[in-house]
């Protein structure tokens, strides 16, 4: 699915990310830990194509696009990506449905199936009724479920998700994660940070950041300190 | 594009009273832009219609003008109309006069006055005295309060005056308001004054009917020429070829003068109208970095987000710009109380408010769209 090689990332003189790699197959499900400020978002971001200035090279499915233009960017992230965020980052004055529907209205999909493709992907997360409701009407657990479902109503390839369960509790964010784990099942590509172990478990494999550097277990962290 | 104008209708409706006040700039600049269209096409459409039956094609008016204040008295003689006659081109001449009232002294003991007299009209309001039409030779004689007040001390019902040697009998007063009205010194019965007074009036007009074929500039030169020469008054004024459009051209000029008048309070209030509007907007820009930065993630390329801007931009103008022409259309209905032709509202007025409101929307919308949608994407969404 993804390959970075020697990935690096700067804040001025701070150094966010240093030569990162790491590899993720198809249908593959990994979850990234690490302390707060050790540069999980600022990797994400880089995978998912919303953070276009590092260094070192970043291939999606074999394409680097460090130096395409915006529309096409913008196409990948619309048809390819799904993004999963902690705040849910749903539109507050927007319905359920409306929320659901805005990747589609960016994509080149046929308009008449898109009514269809965002009631099944209502159905997909357990929401069905709550299609008029604002995103202020529903638990932190349905929002986060809105979210889900815009994530992967363009049947994105690779769902990308930082900390998709940082606001909710345990008992909401293992129901998440049990969608998580189906849509992984169905085929789909899933990047996920996250501070809780537990949820990380659901993961088939996990890699820490530390400071900025990638490591492929808790033990090589633990030797680097 | 109308789920993209619902969009920024709904997020519009978000803010109605932020909206609304910036409209109110767009509302006056449109409204005025409709007043002043309106009373252009009304005035230019009924100075064409009055050309149309003004200024026949077959006709010359020749015009004499007193060239002293002193001595007004004058115009076209019998002579003249047969000299004029004789223009080549011209089939027959009519002397008219463009007064119509004639000018007379009144005598009322040793007093003596100089005053306007005309026949009497249909409906006169008196303040003295009942009101009717005198028939025949009739000599009663209704006259103003004003020379009633030069000629008697008191009462001056059925008093007699002597106008020009022959005796009236004063019937009724009446009561000329300066300000909304003009009313000569005098009125006397149809018939009386044709027979008295209408051959007093100076003919100081002569129509030329010409033939068909007549090149008028042409008749009107040589009829100039050849009065300048013969004409028997010439040494107490000139003539020259009335054009209609004379009066008109003045009256357009007073007309430009309110237009510019208003052209520039629309100007004024649309410039301040845009840069209302693009402060808006750049406020709604920085409220939505979120909604901006959810977009983009989601497949929105930087120009989507820059027109959506824009879009609700253009649609809060356009908003602003009907309610304008609503404003503007209740205005014209009021001013046509007062003016002497009708301000009409073509389509054209419609059409260009809108364009006009649509370029503010477009011209002051587009740098804070542009913001929008040059902002840096992971910056937008850190945004709660
Ligand atoms: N725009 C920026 N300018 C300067 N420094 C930044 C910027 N964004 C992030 N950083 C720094 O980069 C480091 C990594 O940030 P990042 O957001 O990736 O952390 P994180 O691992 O996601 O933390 P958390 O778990 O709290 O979300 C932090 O130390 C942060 O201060
Ligand atoms: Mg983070």
């Amino acid at each position: 699915m993804l390959k970075v090689t020697n990935v690096g990332k700067t804040y001025g003189k701070f150094t966010a990310l240093e030569n990162i790699n790491l590899e993720v197959a198809d249908g593959e499900f990994l979850a990234i830990m690490g302390p707060s400020g050790s540069g999980k978002s600022t990797l994400i971001n880089i995978l998912g194509l919303l953070d276009q200035s590092y260094t070192g090279e970043y291939l999606l499915e074999g394409k680097s696009y460090k130096d395409v233009n915006d529309n096409e960017l913008s196409q990948i992230r619309g048809d390819q990506l799904g993004f999963v965020f902690q705040n849910f980052k749903l539109l507050t004055t927007y319905s359920v449905y409306e929320n659901i529907e805005i990747p589609l209205i960016y994509s080149k999909k046929e308009q008449n199936k898109k009514h269809e493709l965002v009631a099944d992907v209502i159905q997909k997360v357990g929401l069905d009724g709550k299609e008029k409701n604002l995103p202020s009407e529903l638990s932190g657990g349905q929002q986060q479920r809105v979210a889900i479902a815009r994530a992967i109503v363009n049947r994105p390839k690779l769902i990308i998700a930082d900390e998709p369960t940082g606001a909710l509790d345990s008992k909401t964010s293992k129901e998440i994660m049990e969608i998580f784990t189906k849509l992984n099942k169905a085929g789909t590509t899933i990047i996920m940070v996250t501070h809780d172990s537990e949820v990380a478990d659901y993961a088939m494999r996990t890699v820490y950041i530390r400071d900025g550097r990638l490591y492929n277990d808790e033990k090589s962290v633990k030797n680097h300190d | 594009m109308t789920d993209k104008i619902l969009i920024a209708l709904k997020s519009i409706a978000k803010n109605k009273n932020r909206n609304f006040l910036t409209m109110l700039g767009i509302i006056i600049g449109i409204a005025s832009v409709i007043c002043i269209l309106a009373i252009g096409d009304g005035f230019t459409h009924t100075v064409t219609k009055g050309m149309g039956s003004h200024n026949v094609k077959n006709k010359v008016i020749l015009q004499w003008e007193p060239t002293s204040d002193y001595n007004t008295d004058g115009g076209f003689t019998q002579n003249d109309a047969s000299a004029l006659s004789k223009v080549p081109g011209v089939d027959h001449v009519k002397l008219t006069s463009s007064v119509v009232e004639a000018g007379a002294k009144a005598q009322y003991k040793t007093k003596n006055v100089s005053m306007s007299l005309n026949k009497q009209p249909k409906h006169l309001k008196l303040i003295k005295g009942t009101y009717f039409t005198m028939t025949g030779a009739s000599n009663g004689v209704y006259i103003s309060e004003d020379l009633a007040h030069k000629l008697f001390k008191e009462n001056a019902i059925n008093r007699l005056i002597s106008i020009d040697g022959t005796v009236f009998v004063v019937q009724g007063i009446y009561r000329v308001n300066d300000m909304t009205e003009y009313r000569p010194d005098a009125y006397v019965s149809k018939t009386i004054f044709k027979e008295l007074f209408a051959n007093q009036i100076s003919k100081d007009r002569a129509k030329l009917y010409i033939s068909s074929d007549a090149n008028k500039k042409q008749v009107g030169k040589t009829a100039v020429k050849r009065m300048k020469k013969m004409g028997e008054q010439k040494n107490t004024g000139r003539y020259v070829v009335s054009n209609p459009d004379q009066i008109s051209k003045q009256f357009t000029k007073i007309m430009n003068d309110i237009t510019y008048f208003i052209a520039f309070i629309a100007g004024i209030s649309l410039l301040i109208a845009g840069i209302g509007v693009m402060n808006v907007m750049y406020i709604t820009v920085s409220e939505r970095r979120k909604e901006i930065g959810i977009r983009r993630a989601f497949g929105a390329t930087s120009s989507d987000i820059r027109n959506q801007f824009l879009i609700e931009s253009v649609v809060l103008c356009v908003i602003g710009g009907i309610i304008g022409i609503i404003f503007g259309y209740l205005f014209v209905s009021i001013i046509n109380a007062f003016l002497p032709f009708k301000a009409v509202i073509t389509p054209y007025a419609i059409i260009l408010s809108l364009s006009v409101s649509t370029a503010v929307g477009l011209i002051f919308g587009f740098i804070p769209s542009n913001k929008a949608a040059k902002s840096e994407l992971v910056g937008l969404l850190k945004e709660e």
